[in-house]
Order: C-alpha cells, then structure tokens, then sequence
C-alpha cells in the first residue's frame, strides 16, 4: 500500500489495526470522534470489535478487562473524557496491564472549547488518577508521527507491561496528511502468557494468572511500588525520544516545544535563520519519559542565553524544562490555550523580544 | 492538458451547486477555490457553509477571504460559530430560494454530512441544481470505483437528491505531483463512464498546472490555491492571473 491521504484521528485507528490491535472501547467526543466513526466500519471488515460504551468510565473498565485477558486493546478519546477514565487507568497502571490511550486534546479547563490544546501535559505526564504511577507519554507532530507511534506503543505496553498514553493535540486529529503504514513496526506479543488472565493452557505451574489493584498489606504495597518506580527509572534510561533541530551551530535560544505546536516552532526557527538570528530546538517526543538529557544539553550550550517552553497550554511544561536544565539559562515561558494556535510571526516576535529584555 | 482544447481553466457555472463527498475529500477546499475562479465572470457569488458535521477546517476559516472578492458566506450566526452543534441558520433556506448567478453550497461529509439537504427538500424544490461529488481516490472508501459509487448511493439516500456530476480532486498534499494529477484524471474519466454521469471538473495544484501540459486532459481543470492550511503553513496567495508558487515550504516534521 502506498501514501493514502488521511485525517490523524482515522490514521490512527487504521495503525492500531495495522499493529494487530483488533480491540477497541471508546465513547464519542470532539475532536477524536472520527477514530470511533472509522473503526465502527473497518473493526467489522477486519474481525475485530468496537464497542461503544455507556460512557467513558465503562470505557476505562472495558479496556481494563480485555487488557486483564492479554488482548491487545486501545481508546481515544479527548479531554474530559480522559478525565473519566483517569480512575480505570491508576488500577491499570497498578494491575500492570499494557493497553494504548489516545488523548487529542481539546481546549479545558471544564467543557472548555472544541478547538486544538496541550492543557492535558499534567494529566498525561504527571497521572490524572490517584497513586504512584506514571504512564508512558508519546507526542506525535504529524500524522504519520501518529501511525508509527500508534504502532510502537503496543509492544512498548507490553515491554514496561504499562499504559501508554499517545497525546496528540485537535488539529492531529482533525488535519489531513499523506501517509503509510510501515510493515517493519508490526511487532507480535511476547510475554502475557506469564500474566495474563488467559486460562492455565499448557504452563506448568498450577497456580493462576492474577491481574489486580488490592494490596491491603502495607509491607507488599509498598514493594509494588517501589517494583513500579523501578518499572518508570527503566523507561527514563531505555526509551526517551526526542527530535533535535537547528542544535548544530551557535544559536541565542532554545525552544522546547511538542506536537504541532513545535512545527510552528520550526516554520518561525526558519524564518528567523533568515533574519540571520539562530534558534535551536528539542522537540520531546516522550513527555514521559522527558528528555531532561538533551534538553540539559542544548541549554548549556555556550552562547544559548535563553531557554523557553512554547505550549498551547498555560506553562505547564516549564517545570520539567526548569528541571532539566538546573539553572544553566533562565527558563521563559509562552502560550495560548483557548484553542488559537500561536502563529510563527508570534513566536519570532516572542523570541525576539526575550532576547532584547 | 491539450493546449488546443481552448482555456482549460475557464470554469463557469450558474445557479445552484452542492458540493458533496466523502470526509476529506476536498469539498471545501473545492468549493473556496471554484467561488474564487467564477466570480471574475459573475454578477454575484454566494458560498453557503452546509458543513454542521465538521469541527475545523470548514468554509468558515476562508471567511476573510472570500469578503474580500465580494463572495457572501452564509454562515450559522457568529455567536454559534465555534458550537460544537449541527446549527442550520434560516438563511440558509433563504439563500437557496432567493439564489442569484451562483449560490455554491458546501456540504458536509458522507452521507451524515449531506443529510441537512433533505431537511432542505422545500426550498429546493422547482430549483435547477447540480448536486457534484468530489472524489480523490488517495482517501479511504473511495479509493475504486465501486466505493465511490457506494459513497454515491450512500449520500443520495440521505440527502433525497441525486449526484449530477463528478469532481476529480486526486491529491496528496503537498506530495502531489503530475502524475498524481494524470492518474486521478485517469481515475474520475473511469468513474465517469461507469455511472453515466459526467466529469465537471478535476482539480489540480495552482503550481502544477504548468506542468500538466505533456498529456491530454480532457475536461476543465480548476487550479487549488490551499487556503485551508495548518497554523505553520500560509495560505497560498489568490490572484486574477498565474497563480503563485506556494509561500513557504511545507513542515516536514
């Protein structure tokens, strides 16, 4: 199969299928509702299942169950409807069950607007539900960054046996690009046979599979947990992703920016390398685990007099830019978050101004 | 194109057009671009935006654009402009029972976007009307000729009116190419002869149409100027003659 032209939110229910994932629950909302849309006709000419829930927690708990059987299973959703869920994903999370979330985010606070946001990077990086627990978080910038993340995200539940959270902002969803489907990312499941509720079948040992969430004995609760944050410090080591732009030379500034947001980032950095002014770039593509590394390295460049998070949320980001970079460079922050997207004349004037003051 | 089959790019049309297709098949962007093309020649164009399925990029975002050319945009009232709603304005109605030279109405996708004509049954009726489906065969379901037709049987049931024609909108973004262009010429031309309905028009990107000239095309090719961009791309500039190369590079992130 070629390059088809496709919307994000359809690109990524293809990849899920592509990825051999023929489980999916999920409940309408704008401006995901198109993956929900696509699926209810290509999970039937594929054999697979799309069940629409009552609402968004029975999602939750329906992508618990199957995922508590070793099916390889996924939702999308956006916004408040990832806030419904918040709840099925902390005993997720704790039962270590792999399964594939998709957040295309939407203005918030409350009901908030229809229109593109990242005010969603707390809930994804820093746990929306209750407890200890952290999700592994994939940022795409195009749609076909969504196909090849949609696709990886699978084995990757399976290797950390964790949820991953694939955030993409409205207009991932809603734009059109041209796309494939690489072959080469489809990867088999390896390990749910060692925990998955999947019937005793040919092992050995007698006793079941448990998948759960209840740890009433403090002592083996707290050992989980420490299991758990070991689980988080290997996925720090083993599977930060990042793109670096412009990093080569001397540059004045550095920009941290995800998503689509960052392709704006990029148009202004080209512009402004024009101007003759150089502006650097890292672009996390795991928000957890971040890349605290390359973003510590670009900052402490010589040269490099500012660092600033460009989001389309209030600075929610900033906090883990300030960390990462200890103090190397002041740390700045700008963004809008109603659902305009700041234009590249925007970001050079901002990045112009920091570099005045 | 055949540079004898006399200007190619003179696309005319009167009265009532709907514009229908499947999801992402470049309706809008059609029905921008063809208001543009025929108003140099028309007394009055007038662009309605049917699309109430449709979260963004929908006609609403080239409202700027079309005032100035002096094209009307019938839209839901401003304060329902963002609604995450299906809001049929009254003037919609309006619209089409007072239509003038050109009333261009865009509808929304598949046969849940071309619903709302149904419900607009009255004010069409005695109206002569060209309903058109756009198809570019790069998007899903529509990628043969038996599933446009399906797309074709879909949105007539729903919309209780009849294609008329066909629009050939083969493209890949900013991946076409000539060929891309040849080869969904090629595709449409197929559909044409396989339903009986003719072939109104195929699009081509406003910077290939100078490229198109080493094989035949047949019909009128009606050059697309993007207006419906992501925030890191421009808008391609609209002009009365040649048509602008494309005002940045597109992103390749």
């Amino acid at each position: 199969m070629g390059k088809v032209l496709m919307k994000g939110n359809e690109a990524i229910g293809e990849a899920a299928i592509r990825a051999g994932c023929l489980n999916y629950f999920a409940y309408p909302i704008t401006p995901q509702s198109e993956v929900a849309e696509y699926l209810s006709r290509r999970m039937d000419e594929v054999g697979g299942v799309f069940l629409q829930g009552e609402s968004e927690v029975a999602v939750g708990y329906m992508i618990f169950g199957a995922a508590g059987c070793g099916a390889r299973v996924f939702t999308t959703s956006s916004s408040p409807g990832i806030s419904l869920m918040s709840e099925a994903l902390s005993y997720i999370t704790c039962a270590q069950c792999p399964a594939v979330f998709v957040n295309i985010m939407r203005g918030g606070p409350g009901l908030g607007g229809i229109l593109p946001s990242q005010g969603d990077y707390f809930q994804a990086t820093k746990g929306g539900g209750h407890g200890d627990y952290r999700l592994f978080v994939m940022a795409p910038a195009s749609v076909q960054e969504a196909v090849q993340m949609v696709m990886e995200a699978f084995p990757i539940a399976e290797k950390y046996r964790n949820p991953v959270m694939i955030l993409g902002d409205g207009l991932i969803g809603q734009m059109m690009e041209p796309v494939e489907f690489p072959e080469d990312l489809v990867v088999k499941p390896t390990n749910k046979d060692e925990w998955a509720t999947n019937g005793i079948g040919n092992r050995s040992d007698d006793s079941p599979n448990l998948v759960k969430s209840l740890f009433l004995d403090p002592v083996q609760l707290n050992s989980h947990n420490l299991m758990l944050k070991a689980k988080y410090d290997r996925m720090r080591r083993e599977d930060v992703r990042y793109e670096a732009y412009n990093t080569d030379g001397d540059y004045r500034a550095l920009i941290v920016s995800y998503g689509t947001m960052s392709r704006v980032c990029r148009t202004a950095i080209d512009f402004l390398k024009e101007e003759g002014l150089e502006v650097a770039m890292i672009r996390p593509q795991t928000l957890f685990p971040f890349p605290e590394e390359a973003v510590r390295d670009a900052a402490g460049k010589a040269g490099c007099q500012v660092a600033v998070s460009i989001e389309m949320s209030m600075g929610q980001m900033v906090e883990d830019v300030e960390r990462s970079i200890q103090g190397r460079c002041p740390v700045e922050w700008y963004g809008k978050c109603g659902g305009e997207v700041p234009t590249p004349e925007e970001i050079m004037d901002v990045v112009r101004g920091m570099l005045k003051g | 194109m055949d540079p004898d089959a006399g200007n190619l790019l003179d696309i005319q049309f009167q009265g009532i057009v709907v514009i229908v297709g499947n999801y992402g098949s470049g309706k809008t962007e059609v029905a921008i671009n063809l208001a543009l093309a025929c108003r140099p020649k028309a007394d009055a164009v007038r662009v309605v935006d049917l699309d109430l399925v449709n979260p963004y990029f929908r006609t609403r975002e080239a409202r700027a654009l079309l005032a100035g050319h002096q094209i009307e945009l019938i839209l839901p009232p401003a304060t329902y402009l963002h609604a995450d709603l299906p809001i049929l304005s009254p003037a919609v109605a309006g619209a089409i029972r007072g239509a003038g030279h050109l009333t261009i109405l865009d509808v929304g996708g598949d046969d849940v976007g071309a619903t709302v004509l149904a419900s607009l049954a009255d004010a069409f009726r005695g109206q002569t009307i060209q309903m058109l489906q756009v198809v570019n065969p790069h998007r899903p379901n529509t990628d043969s000729v038996p599933g446009c037709l399906a797309m074709r049987a879909e949105i007539e049931a729903a919309a209780k009116m009849e294609v008329t024609g066909w629009i050939g909108n083969a493209h890949l973004m900013e991946a076409t190419t000539p060929q891309t262009v040849w080869d969904g010429y090629e595709f449409v031309a197929e559909l044409s002869s396989a339903s009986g309905l003719p072939l109104a028009f195929i699009t081509a990107p406003g910077a290939l149409i100078g490229a198109l000239s080493d094989r035949p095309i047949n019909c009128p090719v009606l050059p697309i100027q993007r207006q419906l961009v992501p925030p890191w791309l421009k808008a391609e500039t609209i002009t009365d003659g040649e048509p602008d190369e494309p005002g940045r590079a597109p992103g390749s992130i």
